[in-house]
C-alpha cells in the first residue's frame, strides 16, 4: 500500500544535468507522508517495547520488585538531599513515589534513565513485558529481539538514483537498507567511465536486465540501480537519456553499436 | 509460403570453451540458422570464466547457467532446479523449439521434460552410441528412454546412430532423422600444390603426391587417447606397420589415460625416431598437423560419425579406418581403406593404403573439393530447419514423414503427440513396470513446479529480451 513497482523519474535542473530516480515510493502527497509518518511511529513504538523487553529481560530483580527501585548511592543521596531540602513539606514524608525520584534527579544520567526504566516496567504494560522476557529462555528471546529490531529498522520503501553531470561524470546513490544506514554514493569521473550499457545476468532463479558503468581500471563493474533492478523498458530509457546527456548529440551514432554491447562478467 | 522463422534454443552440458565434436556441431549449426534468419539461443552450464549471458559471434546468444559439474563437465541431476531459471529463459527470449544435444548431457534431458510441460516443441540430437549390456549404458537407456518418449523428433547423424537410439528408446522410426556432421572445409585446405612451372621437369598430370621412391611416409593419428577410441588397436599395429613398411614414420597428436601405455610401447620397441608424440593439439592446430602426413589413421572402436575422418580427408589425407558405426557411411570408398576393428587387419589395410599411395594410384589432391561438396553447414542447417517445419506443423505430415503415412491408420504422426498431461503420462507409463511409474510421478511434479512456478513468477512479470537484428533470408541458391 506504501509502496508500488518502481517506477521512473527524470529531473533535468539544466541541459547538461540530468537525474534519474527510480523509486518504490509513490509520489509524497499529504495523505501518503502522514501514512507513512503514522507507521514509522508505530514501527519505533514497537521498537522501544522490544527494547523495553530485552532490558527486563538481563535484570530480573528490577522487573521482580518494580515497585522498590534499587537506588545508586549518587541517586540515593541526591533523593535524601531533595528530601532534606524540602523536609518541611509534610506531604512528601512518606517513601518518595518513583515520579517524585524522577523530578529530583538530574537529567542526562544514568541514573534518570533507570528510573524511566523502572516506571515504565512498572506499568501494567510494563509488567506485561517483563512477565513474558521472563517467561522466555534468554537464547530464544534475545536473537528474536534482535531480529525484530532489525526488520522494524527496515526502510519503507527504496530509492536509488543516477545523477548525470555532462563533463564531470556520474554518480550513483542508493538508499540503504535500514533506517540507519547511511545513503550509499559513488561518483565516476567522465575521463574514467569506459562504457556505460545494458548488460543481463542471473540473479536466483531470473535473468535480469541491469545498467553497470565500466570504469577504466577497475576489476568490477559498476551496477547502477543494484538493488530495484528496474525492468527492460526503464533501463532502456535510462540508459538513453544518461549517454545522450554524458556524450551529446554526437552520442547517436554510437547508439547501434553500444546497444547490448555484452560483457558478460558481473 | 513465406519463409517462417522460428526462435531455438539449442541445449546442452557441452559447450565452448570447451573443446570438442558436440560443441563446434551446436555452435556452426545454430550459427548457420542465423544465416536463414532463425533465432538462436545456446544453454549450457558455467564454465571456469564462463558465467552469465554472453554474445558470440552471429549473434549467439549463449546462457551459462550456474551448477555444479560433476563428471566430464556433464551437470548434477537435479531434475527440477532447473525448471524456473528454464522458464524464464524461455519466456524471455520467446522460444519456440528446444533442441538438445547429446544424450550423457543431463541439462539437456531435463530442459526436454521441462520443454514439454512448457507445451513447446522438442528436437533431440543424438551423437554417440551406446552398447546395451554393461550397467552404465542400460541406465543411460533407461533415462534415454524416458526422455524421448516425449519428444517430436529425434536427429541422428549417422545411419548407424540412427539404427542405435530407434533400438535404445524404443521409437517410431519415422521420428528420427538422419543429419550428418559437417566441416568447415576451408579450414581444413590441403597444402599449396607446387606450380606446374617451377618444378625441374614437366608432368602431367601432377603426381598425386610427390612422394619419391625413397622418400618418408608418414601416418597421423588424431584421437583422444581413450579405449573407445581404439588406442589399445593402435599401440598394438604400430611396431608392425613399422616392421612391414620401414621408410614410414607416425604422428600421433592427443591426449588421455591411454597415453602411458603408447609411451611404453614406443620405449620397449625403441621407436623414438619413428613416433612423435604432440600431445594435446588444439582444434585450430589440427588441420597444421594433418598436412604433414599422407595418411589418416583411424583405430577407433565406436564412432556414431568420426568427423575427424572428414576433416582428414578434406585434408588431402588418405584414410584408413575401423568399419564400425557411422564411419563406413561417412566418406567415399576411394577416400578410405576399412579394416575390421583388429590387429591383423588394421596392420594390411595400412599397408594397402601405403602401397597405393606410393604406386600414386590415389588421387588425394581432389578430396578437398569433393568434401567440401558433401558435406557443409549450410546443408545441415537447411535439413535442421526441415526439420523444424515438420514438427511445428508448416510442412505437412505427408510430405515430412512419407506419403504412406496416412494410409496407415495405427501410425499417429508426432504432429498429432498433444500437450495434455494424460497423454504425456500415458507415453510415459509404457516405459516399463517400475520405471513407467516412476516417470510419470517425475512428471507430474514437473507439471506442479510449473503450476507454482506460473503463480510465484507470473509470466506478464517476465520481460521480453531484444532480439539480436535478424538476418534476412535470401533463399537457398544451392538446390
Amino acid at each position: 500500500m506504501l509502496t508500488t513497482a518502481p517506477y521512473l523519474r527524470i529531473r533535468r535542473p539544466s541541459p547538461t544535468t540530468a537525474e534519474f530516480i527510480v523509486s518504490t515510493l509513490p509520489p509524497q502527497t499529504l495523505p501518503a507522508r502522514l501514512a507513512l509518518g503514522a507507521v514509522y511511529l508505530v514501527r519505533l513504538q514497537l521498537a522501544l517495547a522490544v527494547l523495553l523487553m530485552m532490558y527486563a529481560a538481563q535484570s530480573p530483580y528490577y522487573s521482580a520488585v518494580p515497585l522498590q527501585p534499587l537506588l545508586l548511592p549518587s541517586t540515593k543521596a541526591l533523593a535524601t538531599d531533595a528530601y532534606a531540602n524540602s523536609s518541611t513539606s509534610a506531604s512528601t514524608a512518606a517513601a518518595p513515589s518513583p515520579i517524585d525520584v524522577l523530578a529530583t534527579t538530574p537529567i542526562f544520567s544514568l541514573a534518570f534513565i533507570r528510573q524511566i526504566l523502572n516506571i515504565l516496567l512498572s506499568s501494567r504494560l510494563g509488567s506485561l513485558l517483563s512477565k513474558l522476557a521472563n517467561s522466555i529462555p534468554p537464547w530464544v528471546l534475545i536473537p528474536c529481539s534482535v531480529i525484530t529490531l532489525y526488520f522494524l529498522s527496515l526502510r519503507i520503501g527504496a530509492e536509488e538514483r543516477l545523477l548525470v553531470l555532462r563533463g564531470l561524470g556520474v554518480q550513483t546513490s542508493s538508499s540503504g537498507a535500514t533506517v540507519f544506514s547511511p545513503l550509499k554514493t559513488r561518483f565516476i569521473p567522465t575521463e574514467k567511465i569506459q562504457d556505460i550499457l545494458i548488460n543481463e545476468a542471473f540473479r536466483g532463479f531470473e535473468v535480469r536486465h541491469y545498467l553497470i558503468v565500466v570504469v577504466e581500471g577497475e576489476e568490477h563493474i559498476v551496477v547502477v540501480f543494484p538493488r530495484l533492478l528496474p525492468r527492460p523498458r526503464m533501463v532502456e530509457k535510462v540508459w538513453k537519456g544518461a549517454r545522450e546527456c554524458l556524450y551529446g548529440r554526437d552520442g547517436e551514432d554510437e547508439k547501434d553499436g553500444g546497444r547490448h554491447r555484452e560483457d558478460g562478467t558481473v | 509460403m513465406p519463409h517462417r522463422t522460428y526462435n531455438i534454443a539449442m541445449v546442452s552440458d557441452f559447450f565452448f570453451p570447451q573443446p570438442g565434436g558436440v560443441e563446434s556441431h551446436i555452435y556452426q549449426l545454430a550459427s548457420k540458422l542465423i544465416d536463414r534468419g532463425h533465432k538462436v539461443i545456446v544453454i549450457t552450464h558455467a564454465y571456469d570464466d564462463r558465467k552469465g549471458v554472453r554474445y558470440l559471434t552471429n549473434g549467439i546468444k549463449v546462457f551459462h547457467v550456474p551448477f555444479a559439474v560433476i563428471y566430464r563437465s556433464a551437470t548434477f541431476p537435479t531434475v527440477f532446479s532447473f525448471f524456473p531459471l528454464f522458464r524464464n529463459i524461455i519466456i524471455r527470449e520467446r522460444i519456440q523449439i528446444v533442441h538438445g544435444h547429446a544424450s550423457l548431457s543431463t541439462l539437456c534431458q531435463e530442459a526436454l521434460l521441462h520443454a514439454r510441460t512448457m507445451g513447446l516443441r522438442t528436437v533431440f540430437t543424438d551423437h554417440s552410441l551406446f552398447g546395451f549390456a554393461d550397467a552404465a549404458s542400460i541406465l543411460t537407456n533407461k533415462l534415454l528412454k524416458f526422455t524421448l518418449s516425449d519428444v517430436d523428433h529425434v536427429i541422428c547423424v549417422s545411419n548407424t546412430c540412427k539404427e542405435n537410439t530407434v533400438l535404445r528408446a524404443a521409437l517410431d522410426p519415422l521420428m528420427v532423422s538422419v543429419i550428418p556432421n559437417a566441416v568447415v572445409s576451408e579450414n581444413f585446405k590441403p597444402l599449396p600444390r607446387p606450380d606446374p612451372n617451377s618444378l625441374p621437369f614437366v608432368q602431367h598430370p601432377l603426381p598425386a603426391h610427390p612422394l619419391g621412391p625413397n622418400d618418408t611416409l608418414t601416418i597421423v593419428v588424431i584421437s583422444r587417447l581413450f579405449y573407445n577410441k581404439g588406442t589399445d588397436l593402435l599401440i598394438a599395429a604400430i611396431p608392425r606397420i613399422l616392421e612391414n613398411h620401414p621408410n614410414t614414420r607416425f604422428i600421433i597428436a592427443g591426449s588421455g589415460p591411454k597415453a602411458i601405455e603408447l609411451e611404453q610401447m614406443i620405449e620397449q620397441n625403441v621407436l623414438q625416431d619413428k613416433v612423435e608424440l604432440l600431445g594435446p593439439v588444439r582444434h585450430e592446430n589440427v588441420r597444421d598437423v594433418m598436412v604433414r602426413g599422407h595418411v589418416y589413421l583411424h583405430p577407433s572402436l565406436t564412432e556414431a560419425f568420426g568427423t575427424v575422418i572428414v576433416e582428414a580427408a578434406s585434408c588431402g589425407l588418405y584414410v584408413v579406418c575401423t568399419a564400425v558405426g557411422g564411419i563406413p557411411e561417412v566418406l567415399p570408398s576411394h577416400m578410405t581403406v576399412f579394416a575390421k576393428p583388429e590387429e591383423d587387419d588394421l596392420v594390411a589395410a595400412t599397408g594397402r593404403a601405403i602401397a597405393a599411395l606410393r604406386a600414386n594410384k590415389v588421387r588425394t589432391e581432389k578430396f578437398h573439393d569433393q568434401v567440401k561438396a558433401m558435406y557443409s553447414w549450410t546443408n545441415v542447417a537447411k535439413r535442421t530447419e526441415r526439420v523444424y517445419q515438420g514438427i511445428s506443423g508448416d510442412v505437412s505430415e505427408a510430405e515430412f514423414y512419407g506419403f504412406d503415412v496416412n494410409h496407415d491408420p495405427h501410425w499417429h504422426a508426432t504432429r498429432g503427440r498433444n500437450f495434455s498431461l494424460i497423454d504425456r503420462l500415458k507415453r510415459y507409463y509404457g516405459c516399463g513396470v517400475w520405471a513407467g511409474k516412476l516417470f510419470c510421478l517425475c512428471v507430474i511434479i514437473d507439471y506442479l513446479i510449473f503450476v507454482f512456478c506460473e503463480w510465484y513468477w507470473p509470466r506478464d512479470q517476465i520481460d521480453f529480451a531484444r532480439d539480436w537484428p535478424r538476418k534476412k533470408f535470401e533463399g537457398d541458391d544451392d538446390d
